[in-house]
């Protein structure tokens, strides 16, 4: 009977208590204090779960492989469908079941006073329990299973509030560009089974690295694509920002902070474990590439935007950016820096847009024009936004500093090593982005909670305590995880970028000591030795190096602003606004809302922001385009470069 | 005979990307998605094929070392992937006649209330 408490039964417990959650609360129906419990019930057993995994697997090194039905190995080959739980999973699952958790404790009172809240947590634990299947999942075909389930899910979601504005077409947008995805993830899956007449992703690791065929490259494309829909890198963030736009806040949390996750994880998985491609540099710069592209295009767009939400949303592309350049570095320096930055994305994320939920169930809207000054009447909210506006902004010593900071120098520690100028430009889009998001979150703040409340929300009360004590969770949170990076190295990001760069364990803990070695033969990568000396000290050198580059960055961009401001001729002015204003008498247009208070920036710019609005045309025609250039470019770069 | 099946079934899978792509109404874009789907299908039901092979159904004693026989496992995942794509075609048809009644329109260059 105590056989049930062995913590090698607790990965499947925690994906089947969501499911289980999930269907017994539709079958219940419409019972309001069942249902909560319930759906609280089954979200605090899944984090239960993970978090008992923390002794055996981050701290002993374990790592826990479960044959569903007890069918293993026959013949040499994986019959049985395996979860397998090394540190690299367990860290997403931690992450993801903590968001989870917080998300749910928040909608009880979020969704209070919505039509059909039971299929809503339905919706909500099957989203859940997919993604944490996902990441515990050892078998390459139930990782698309658990892909197409959130996908399902997170467009039911998406369309929840579907009198909500423009809510339906976010998930219509966002189911056939995300199907596009799941049929690339299906064709990449079954032609590796096509090769190596397996599924299990630890034989795979051990079947592929060495023998790359072609079919296995345009598979490698199809997977990554596929994945990449998942995590809404650009191309595909347009999907991002529409759904969150119209999600109810809850789920933007699952879609922001845990679904992109996912497609994180999978592209880890792909290239560190089953292709190993991570090793040749062209891959690393083509990962750092589009993590860079990532994080400066959607930085730009969300300077733009005039809805809370939709803001939040490119900010969190913005984010994932960050975190697939330090990723791709493939240095253990960078990548404990960027699943750490993964981690505090989903904990400062998740903050800012349960603010934002606030916000909206308070007043009912979330345009940026409309608000201010709700300072006054919701200090708690204040206070906590601000807090994720300073955490993902990177100020000490909030969480989005400590990791920022090693990805600032993990990627300089790269451009030294390798003496590539690529790097120190990567560096450069990393601070420039990283000024950027202050920017746009002091605009954020000024015009949403301080400034002049508008007279209608004169009756506007702070929101319920469910929903103050869920933003809290994630506040704390916040603050410790940015004041202990250590502990947070030792415990959990250092594990798991250990995990990450020894593919070997992973296969023998599978199919037996020795078998990875055998397989891979002169190819298998011994693992990689895991240095963190540079990790979290402050380098007074490297700091002023890092320090000039940033002056040398800033003089640039002043000068070449000065050139254009001299070129720009006063009758190209048409908007009264950006006429300058030298006192005297009141113009009632000179005034600069909170929305706008970077017009000047915006204004010089005007020429990329048009272009860039112009691109994103809400047109699923383009979108579907773009996912389909995307594909045709990620075959011809592994068909040529590979 | 077999590498036929194959072509036919990355054509299927470029003409549904290719609907989606130049189609202008969200009901054929659904169109497209289930004939990319159907692609899919194709090619995992192909790869599953042996020549001369039988259905994989074997009473114990049955089989030899001799027999061939169809791997059973890609005709497990069409099945699932047959359900998957039912799914889709049912959740984007439904999605299609809410947006009608909002939008009244099914044209994708008027359903773009969200852009910029």
């Amino acid at each position: 009977m105590t056989d049930f408490l062995n913590y090698r039964h607790f990965p499947v417990y925690s994906v089947m208590a969501l499911f289980l959650g999930g269907f017994l609360i539709i079958v219940l129906g419409n019972k309001k204090v069942l249902r909560n419990i319930l759906a609280v019930l089954s979200v605090s057993v899944s984090l239960a779960c993970m978090l008992a995994l923390i002794k055996p697997v981050m701290i002993d090194g374990e790592i826990i492989t479960y044959w569903l039905g007890n069918r293993s190995i026959a013949g040499g080959y994986a019959i049985g469908i395996a979860l397998e739980v090394d540190a690299l999973s367990l860290f997403f699952g931690l992450l993801i079941s903590t968001a989870v958790f917080v998300s749910c404790i928040y909608s009880i009172q979020y969704m209070a006073n919505d039509r059909n809240v039971s299929q809503y947590y339905t919706l909500f634990l099957m989203l859940s329990g997919g993604v944490i299947g996902l990441v515990l999942s050892g078998d390459i075909f139930n990782m698309f299973i658990m892909v197409e389930i959130l996908t399902f899910a997170a467009v039911a979601l998406t369309a929840f509030r579907n009198e909500a504005f423009g809510a339906l077409e976010a998930a219509f947008k966002y189911l056939v560009v995300g199907c596009m995805g799941s049929t690339c993830i299906l064709t990449g899956t079954i032609m590796l089974y096509a090769q190596a007449h397996t599924l299990n992703f630890a034989q795979l690791s051990a079947l592929i690295p060495g023998n790359i065929t072609t079919s296995g490259k345009i598979a490698f494309a199809l997977l990554i694509v596929g994945f990449a829909t998942k995590a809404f890198l650009v191309p595909f963030h347009p999907l991002a920002a529409d759904a969150h736009g119209a999600a109810p806040a809850p789920v933007s949390v699952l879609i922001s902070g845990v679904l992109t996750k996912s497609g994180i994880y999978g592209i880890i998985r792909l290239t560190y474990f089953l292709f190993q491609t991570i090793s040749q540099s062209s891959f690393r710069l083509l990962l750092v590439t589009v993590g860079s592209v990532s994080m400066f295009v959607c930085v730009t767009m969300a300077l733009a935007q005039h809805d809370f939400k939709r803001l939040l949303a490119f900010h969190s592309i913005s984010q994932i950016g960050y975190v697939l350049t330090a990723v791709g570095l493939c240095s253990a320096l960078g990548f404990s820096a960027g699943i750490y930055h993964a981690m505090n994305h989903t904990l400062f994320k998740g903050l800012l847009f349960l603010t934002a939920g606030a916000v909206l169930h308070e007043t009912g809207t979330t345009n940026l024009d409309d608000l201010g000054g709700l300072s006054k009447k919701m200090p708690f909210t204040t206070a906590l936004f601000l807090i994720g506006a300073f955490s993902i902004s990177g100020i000490p010593p909030f969480n989005g500093f400590a990791s920022k900071w090693m990805i600032y120098q993990a990627c300089y520690q790269k451009a030294v090593e390798t003496g590539h100028f690529g790097y120190l430009l990567v560096t450069i889009i990393c601070l420039v982005t990283s000024i950027l998001t202050l920017a746009s979150f002091v605009k954020v703040s000024q015009s949403v909670f301080f400034g002049r409340l508008p007279e209608k929300y004169e009756g506007v009360k702070e929101v319920p305590f469910g929903m103050r004590f869920a933003m809290g969770i994630f506040a704390v949170l916040c603050i410790v995880t940015g004041l202990f990076p250590d502990l947070v190295g030792k415990y959990l990001t250092h594990p798991a970028s250990a995990a990450a760069f020894n593919a070997n364990a992973y296969i023998d803990a599978a199919f037996g000591e020795g078998y990875a070695s055998s397989m891979l033969g002169p190819f298998a990568s011994a693992a990689q030795d895991v240095v963190f000396d540079t990790a979290g000290v402050w380098s007074p050198v490297s700091w002023l190096i890092l320090m000039m580059i940033a002056l040398i960055a800033v003089t640039i961009a002043a000068v070449s602003g000065k050139y254009e401001k001299c070129s720009a001729a006063p009758e190209e002015v048409t908007d009264p606004k950006h006429e300058l204003f030298f006192g005297g008498e009141k113009n009632r247009f000179s005034q600069v809302g909170g929305s706008d208070l970077f017009w000047g920036f915006k204004y010089n710019w005007r020429h990329y922001f048009s272009g860039m609005h112009d691109l994103h045309s809400g047109v699923l025609n383009d979108y579907a385009l773009w996912a389909v250039v995307a594909l045709a470019l990620a075959m011809f770069f592994m068909l040529i470069v590979l | 005979m077999i590498t036929f099946n194959y072509i036919a079934s990355f054509f299927l899978i470029a003409l549904g990307f290719y609907t989606i792509v130049t189609q202008h109404n969200i009901v054929k874009s659904v169109i497209g998605l289930s004939i990319a789907d159907y692609g899919v299908n194709l090619l995992i039901i192909s790869i599953g094929y042996v020549p001369g092979g039988t259905a994989p159904i074997f009473t114990p004693g049955e089989l030899t070392q001799a027999s061939a026989f169809v791997d059973p496992i890609p005709q497990a995942l069409t099945l699932t992937s047959i359900v998957i794509g039912a799914c889709v075609t049912a959740m984007s048809m439904s999605l299609v006649m809410k947006l009608y009644d909002s939008y009244g329109t099914l044209d994708t260059g008027e359903i773009r209330r969200l852009r910029g």
